[in-house]
């Protein structure tokens, strides 16, 4: 089944992320129609009608989370969130270093919407080059009078900051965004007050995801109709699904949702390398659930995932092959969540800390069969019991890994008594844990 | 720390050691710095908003998060030190300590780590002479004062695996051998690995498959 | 403001009825069900949620909500011992313990922790983690006063939220991510700010710990004893930690109406003074030169026959830290058995009161009259109010330094509630960085700025000021809400702000205005007669002289006696060491004090005086609100109640009082002070009770005591002084004439007597320093740290410079009470001079 390209349309054309190109290509006459023809509550009506539904992982109704905010005089805000962190998640990264102006365009259009004069979008610093690229059409567009204090005449008001992160993945939680952006550390808010009614500066926010605000300017042009005509009746559209890890063509693959898994890891980005075949993948990043072989033609949507116990989360594949060890996986996983979890609340803080100490302790053959049953009750401790999802984002994995491969696990620690050395707390020399192997792939990875 | 150690750190500490709030007139702020900061905090509705890209323009000033350079950006912001200090070293891309000329920063998450991220960083670890424990553990700067490696979390790039940001542009997959050419490149101050870098590559899908005919162009007329 | 209505809430099956609103942990309280918190405090604002040690089961939703940031509805069901609630909380427990050490036994928490107590009552009883703990430094000092275990620290962030959301001064913060997060300064430096104190009480477990205190005692081996600090105006209510009858410890005493439970570092340390060692125990008398020990008895009676002798040449000056009782007893003494009327309480005179020598052009009658209207109870706000007005106004003083909880007090209605602050002062605030408008006026030039002000406001009869000081006066007045505002004030002159008071109609409920007096009981002290304009209750009495006027009377040898209550007129008195030529001449001073100071070395008798600790009776906090003094500690030595001493000496002197305790004291008070007429100990009880919103207060003051309503004021009096605006001023400005600077002075919150008798608190004591604006710096050649010699009509002080970029041009600051004659200064144009580089 081939992609269906709505986002990626005419990706690689030389010099689409200028104005000139993207114009020629009827880019802006969105927000033009929307400036001159369209009254808000008419834009709103059509947001809503489409069905679009969050690209950034929680998947809430795009044009519903804009009707939240409330009419009038205060100052609202609008923040894009492009803060692309989640392991296995790169399709921002490449919207926007690719088209830069289909979200902007998408920005000023919802910011209209929501009756937001200022908008921000919040890219993470290691993107710096995208950032760039961001600026550099920002500047175009108020240049070209799509962005400022009077759009093309119009009187409305649409300021846009391209505003850089620094480091930290806890930034991508929407309420951590907000903190962030005024300038604290990156810590998770209480909700409720949610941000649509009390965000940036306490004023009433909408926060969207880059792929969610670069649908805008499509349904704008075509019509809620015509963009229910694509994906599933529950999530109308196209979805950007990022694949990687052990396949042969990782990257970004535009489909509608609801093709068999199986269509995307193998038949578009070509399945793991000759000869080996799929033993875990994560079908919604890392914090998703890990999925086995045999849950490889499960349909590719919210539901059919969500049923199956995980979640399609940012729409992120990460596909780990038989060659594999998932002992060493659940470190690297818990290790990045303990990296970066913000310290602000008890189970997340200390959870993922005594997670990664204990499976570091099975890495280096120093556990019992009893530590396996203290991580995974760890786990459930941490489930549901935090300030954010960043706690369950490293509790749910880790727990599905040691419940679903629980005679992996068992049979690491039982070669104790033989004179195997391990893999060392480190877990560094992981990836080939079963094979009993020290030899690394090649560099150039180990499948290809 | 013994108790007499800890009587003498007592006894030096005098109120003005304290950090509170400084004045422009306590630092020296060189020009540029101070105009970037406060095009910065002229950007934002609200001053603190301009605290990340402060910091941002301390590093691009100083190579890193310096305490004077944080003082100096205090003392344009109407902040506390301490404040800005928090925030760099909440924030991963903030150095609060020397840091050699080139940055490398080296994905270790899951799909660079299934690619051979743990190679990747062990090879340019080797050809700059670091440590490779050492970097993949917060950080390392080679003995010459050139490199610095660093493994760091997933950078959204897993579609370039294995991958390092070099001098904050993205180069991958990179194998062993990209791996001694990119740190001789940097020492020699000439292009890095060129034909590796993000910029240069093209959707995972190729050029455009067979269009879908049900999407319609979404711009009409001269398409 | 109205209280929310209640609401009914079930919670593990009982009835509980809590206000609405309340946040379920409190609300649940009432129904007798304890959810164990860390990170709650709703001191420090709104809650956080970040510890989930208080996890609840609320029917309708299916996760557990934290009891500490929900909200009580009407009909709420609540579980808090289910299961899945027990679970979560142990589970809590058990994380904080993976790192937590457990050293109880030799820990300074141990047996008052909020750890050790929720461990037990909701922890999973055994540890199940085998791996290392997180290992730091320590102790290590974060300050000369605490230090700092980061082991032990549990990361509930109580103290850094102080720092930046109650004391504002954001030098205590997070550190590193994750569990790599710890609590510190930026480059390691000391935490040195004048509430960081209060982290100690505020950490719930032994992570930050208190210098003067460490193991010095175990829970078990103290007493605690509530009672009032009266080392400043605040007047912040306290619990005493006593062991074997010492002072170990001061607490603060969560009082909402005084202090929202927070102390500054003076009150939580300077409990050291009452225990030094260096006290004067016994009466002493003068003889061959020498004080010498003397029995009461004996003592008595010298001073009784010298103030017999001077009769009515007699003066009393009475210190801020004496009680109603004392302050009462010793104007009874001075007015009735020796028929004068020099009765001073105020350091440097005023507000807006000049008695006979000062104001010398005015109706005298009026100055009274003055004060009579400033006291009113419609004009009065409380603290509270500072809650709940929509603007205010802080007006001639810097209430870090002079009254330091309401300086919190502002932080908060500015941060919570979005309060419009407005600073007009001569010297820069610290308050200015939340202000929305602030206004620099020259040094002493408030009374033009005041009258300023009223015209902008639309008093009647003021005049609007031309210039910058019309338009500092118009952008100030257009930050003030009419009706909803508080007026924070000090100052020697209040001239129009009773126009101001009007116009911006602060009779209105949630407004008035608060007057920071320079002694911790000023106001009570004024009220109970020790002025020399007014009598007990602000009654019409003699005029007295002033405390200028007394210094220059017993110079000029027309006084003969001093009584110097509480009073270190040469440390503390505008004139300073000109009081120790005054107080030499005079043919007896008998001081009452706690140590030897500059003016018990001029004493002929010296009275050994009692502690805030010792104490018995009460004080009015500048609000009006009547407190207790309970004595925590007994007397040491042959230190007596002064309200005995004082009663015995009035009797030597035929003015029998019938006073035979502290509640008889304040019985007499009342039968004289009309709006405080009936009260007593049990009324006043263990939080006070502001007389204004007695019944008593009702009836005062009297038509005839404010004279018509339509008087206004400010017209009235002539100006006196050097603070008059003069036609065609430019109102105040600080003259812009070069080499030319005009002193301001100001009473640093660490210039007192109990930092240098306060081991913990020395370090803090100031040295004089001349605050001058980058520009003026520049101009004299001066730069940080430079002595420099600072001069007017032979006056002379020495300071270090030091530059400031708030400090208005032409504008130069020193500080009262080092000892010095800096206070001669104030308002003077000076002299600079360089005496040495920077060292």
């Amino acid at each position: 089944m081939p992609e269906t390209r709505m986002l990626y349309r005419r990706v690689d054309e030389p010099g689409l992320a200028s104005i000139e190109t993207y114009r020629r290509r009827g880019g802006y006459r969105s927000l033009t129609r929307t400036v001159k023809e369209i009254e808000p509550e008419e834009l709103l009506t059509t947001l809503q009608d489409s069905g679009l539904r969050g690209r950034g992982g929680a998947g809430f109704s795009m044009g519903k989370k804009a009707s939240f905010l409330p009419r009038g005089d205060t100052d609202k805000f609008l923040c894009c969130n492009a803060d692309e962190s989640e392991p296995g998640a790169f399709k921002d990264r490449e919207l926007m270093q690719k088209n830069p102006h289909q979200l902007i365009e998408g920005v000023a259009i919802a910011a209209i919407a929501a009756g937001a004069g200022w908008a921000f979008i919040f890219i993470r610093g290691e993107y710096a080059e995208v950032a760039d690229i961001l600026e550099g059409a920002v500047a175009e567009a108020y240049g070209a009078g799509f962005l400022g204090a009077d759009i093309l005449g119009s009187g409305q008001r649409v300021e846009l900051v391209v505003h850089r992160g620094a480091g930290a993945y806890i930034c991508g939680e929407e309420t951590a965004l907000l903190d962030s952006l005024e300038g604290k550390r990156g810590n998770p808010r209480l909700k409720p007050p949610f941000p649509a009614i009390q965000g940036l500066y306490g004023g009433p926010t909408l926060i969207n995801n880059v792929e969610t605000l670069s649908n805008v300017p499509h349904i704008v042009a075509n019509g809620a109709d015509w963009f229910k005509g694509f994906g599933t009746e529950q999530s109308p559209g196209t979805k950007v699904v990022s694949v990687s890890g052990c396949v042969q063509r990782p990257g970004n693959y535009e489909i509608e949702l609801g093709i068999p898994s199986r269509e995307l890891i193998y038949g578009l980005a070509g399945g793991p390398p000759e000869g080996r075949e799929v033993k875990a993948w994560f079908p919604g990043g890392s914090s998703a659930p890990v999925l086995t072989a045999a849950e490889l033609d499960l349909p590719y949507s919210f539901e059919a995932l969500a049923d199956a116990g995980s979640m399609l989360g940012s729409g992120s594949i990460i596909v780990a092959d038989d060659q594999v060890s998932i002992p060493a996986l659940a470190l690297r996983t818990a290790r990045f969540y303990h990296h970066e979890s913000c310290g602000k609340c008890t189970p997340c803080r200390e959870g993922t800390n005594w997670t990664v100490k204990m499976l570091e302790r099975v890495l280096s053959r120093e556990a019992t069969p009893m530590d396996l049953d203290i991580i995974a009750s760890v786990q459930d401790n941490i489930i549901g019991h935090c300030l954010c999802v960043l706690g369950d984002s490293m509790a749910m994995p880790v727990s599905s890994m040691v419940k679903k491969f629980r005679p992996e696990f068992e049979e690491y620690i039982r070669r104790v008594a033989s004179d195997s050395p391990g893999l060392g707390s480190d877990g560094a020399a992981g990836l080939h844990a079963l094979t009993g192997t020290s030899s690394l792939a090649p560099a150039s990875g180990p499948h290809a | 720390m013994s108790a007499e150690e800890r009587r003498r750190l007592i006894e030096a500490m005098r109120p003005e050691d304290a950090e509170p709030v400084p004045q422009l007139h306590q630092v020296d702020v060189p020009d540029e710095l101070r105009e970037r900061i406060e095009a910065a905090m002229a950007k934002y509705p609200q001053v603190r908003s301009a605290a990340l890209p402060a910091l941002w323009a301390v590093q691009r000033h100083y190579g890193w998060c310096t305490p004077e350079g944080m003082r100096e950006a205090a003392a344009v912001m109407g902040v506390t030190p301490a404040y800005l200090e928090s925030l760099a070293t909440f924030y991963d891309l903030f150095r609060t300590s020397p840091v050699a000329r080139h940055q490398v920063l080296v994905c270790h998450n899951i799909s660079c780590w299934l690619r051979g991220a743990d190679d990747l960083i062990g090879a340019l670890c080797e050809a700059a002479g670091i440590d490779a424990h050492e970097a993949d553990h917060g950080g390392a700067n080679s003995p010459d004062g050139e490199v610095f490696v660093k493994g760091f979390e997933c950078m959204g790039a897993c579609d370039l695996a294995p991958m390092a940001s070099i001098d904050e542009r993205y180069y991958g997959p990179l194998d062993t051998d990209d791996a001694r050419a990119a740190v001789e490149q940097l020492r020699a101050g000439s292009e890095v690995l060129p034909g590796k870098a993000l910029a240069e590559r093209p959707a995972a899908g190729g050029p455009e498959p067979d269009p879908d005919p049900r999407v319609k162009e979404v711009e009409s007329g001269d398409a | 403001m109205p209280d929310p209505p209640r609401i009914t809430l079930l919670v593990d099956g009982v009835e509980v009825e809590a206000p609405h609103g309340a946040m379920l942990v409190d609300a649940a309280k009432h129904g007798d069900v304890e959810i164990p918190v860390f990170c709650y405090e709703p001191k420090l604002g709104h809650p956080v949620g970040a510890c989930r040690m208080c996890v609840v089961e609320i029917e309708g939703i299916p996760k557990l909500q934290t009891a500490c940031s929900t909200p009580v509805r009407d009909g709420m069901v609540v579980y808090t011992q289910t299961e899945r609630v027990k679970e979560a909380q142990s589970a809590v427990v058990e994380f904080l313990l993976v790192n937590h050490p457990l050293d109880c036994p030799v820990c300074d928490k141990g047996g008052e922790c909020p750890l050790q107590d929720v461990a037990m009552g909701w922890g999973p009883g055994r540890s199940r983690s085998v791996d290392p703990k997180r290992h730091f430094q320590k102790p290590i000092p974060l300050s000369p006063l605490i230090k700092i275990d980061r082991e032990r620290c549990i990361l509930c962030y109580r103290c850094v939220r102080f720092s930046q959301e109650v004391a504002e001064d954001e030098q205590l913060q997070l550190l590193e991510r994750g569990s790599s997060t710890f609590v510190g300064t930026f480059d390691n430096r000391p935490y040195i700010a004048p509430f960081h104190g209060n982290i100690i009480e505020l950490c719930p477990v032994g992570a930050l710990t208190s210098d003067a205190y460490r193991f010095r005692a175990r829970p078990w081996d103290i007493e605690d004893a509530g009672t009032v600090c009266t080392l400043c105006p605040s007047q912040c209510n306290i619990k005493l930690t006593v062991r074997d009858e010492r002072i170990e410890r001061v607490l603060a005493r969560d009082n909402v109406d005084v202090d929202d439970g927070w102390l500054c570092d003076k009150g939580r340390f300077g409990y050291q003074m009452a225990e030094s060692g260096q006290r004067i125990t016994e009466p002493l008398i003068r003889a061959g030169g020498e004080l010498r020990p003397a029995g009461w008895a004996e003592a008595l009676e010298a001073a009784a026959a010298g103030l017999r002798e001077a009769g009515e040449r007699t003066a009393a000056i009475v210190g801020g830290s004496s009680s109603n009782e004392d302050g009462y007893l010793a104007q009874r003494i001075v007015r009735k058995a020796l028929g004068s009327p020099h009765v001073e309480s105020r350091p440097s005179g005023g507000p807006g009161v000049e008695s006979r020598r000062t104001g010398g052009r005015g109706p005298a009658g009026f100055l009274r009259q003055g004060l009579v209207e400033l006291s009113a109870p419609r004009l009065a706000a409380s603290v509270s109010d500072l809650d709940r007005a929509e603007s205010i106004l802080v007006l001639g003083t810097d209430p870090l330094h002079s009254m330091p909880i309401l300086d919190l007090r502002i932080r908060k209605a500015v941060r919570l509630r979005g309060a419009r602050l407005a600073v007009a002062t001569d010297r820069p605030s610290v308050l200015d960085g939340g202000a929305e408008e602030t206004a620099r006026y020259a040094p002493g030039f408030v009374g033009g700025f005041v009258s300023a002000l009223a015209a902008e406001l639309g008093a009647a009869g003021y005049e609007r000021a031309r210039g910058e000081l019309g338009a500092d006066a118009e952008r100030i007045a257009g930050a003030l809400k009419p009706g909803s505002t508080v007026i924070v004030w000090a100052g020697p002159d209040a001239r129009g702000l009773v126009g101001c008071a009007r116009a911006l109609r602060l009779e209105e409920d949630g407004a008035g205005l608060i007057e920071v007096p320079e002694g911790a009981n000023g106001r009570g002290l004024r009220e109970v007669g020790c002025l020399p304009v007014a009598g007990p209750g602000l009654s019409d009495v003699e005029q007295g002289l002033d405390a200028s006027g007394i210094r220059d009377a017993l110079e000029a040898g027309s006084l003969e006696a001093a009584l110097l209550v509480n009073a270190d007129p040469i440390r503390d008195f505008a004139g300073g060491p000109a009081w120790g030529e005054a107080l030499g001449k005079a043919k007896l001073v008998l001081a009452v004090s706690m140590f030897e100071d500059a003016s018990t070395r001029q004493a002929d008798v010296v009275f050994p005086a009692e502690s805030y600790a010792e104490k018995e009776g009460t004080v009015t906090h500048p609000d009006g609100r009547l407190q207790r003094l309970r004595p925590g500690t007994p007397h040491p030595g042959g230190v007596r109640p002064m309200w005995e001493v004082l009663a015995e000496l009035g009797a030597l002197l035929g003015e029998e009082t019938g006073v035979e305790s502290a509640p008889d004291a304040l019985a007499a008070i009342a039968s004289e002070v009309p709006f405080y007429a009936g009260i007593s100990h049990e009324e006043i009880g263990g939080t006070g009770i502001r007389w204004q919103e007695r019944a008593a207060a009702r009836y005062w003051p009297r038509v005839d005591d404010v004279g018509a309503r339509d008087e206004v004021p400010g017209r009235e009096v002539e100006p006196a002084g050097r603070t008059a605006p003069e036609p065609g001023d430019t109102g105040g400005r600080a003259e812009d004439v070069d080499g030319v600077i005009r002193v301001g002075t100001y009473r640093d919150l660490w210039a007192a007597e109990v930092t240098d008798r306060s081991p913990a608190l020395r370090f803090l004591a100031p040295r004089q320093a001349l605050e001058l604006a980058p520009r003026d710096a520049a101009r004299l050649g001066l730069g940080s740290g430079h002595e420099v010699e600072v001069r007017s009509n032979g006056t002379s002080v020495r300071a270090r410079v030091s530059i400031h970029e708030r400090v208005k041009p032409g504008s130069g600051f020193l500080i009262e009470g080092l000892g010095d004659r800096a206070a001669s200064l104030r308002g003077e144009l000076v002299e600079i001079s360089k005496a040495g580089e920077p060292e």
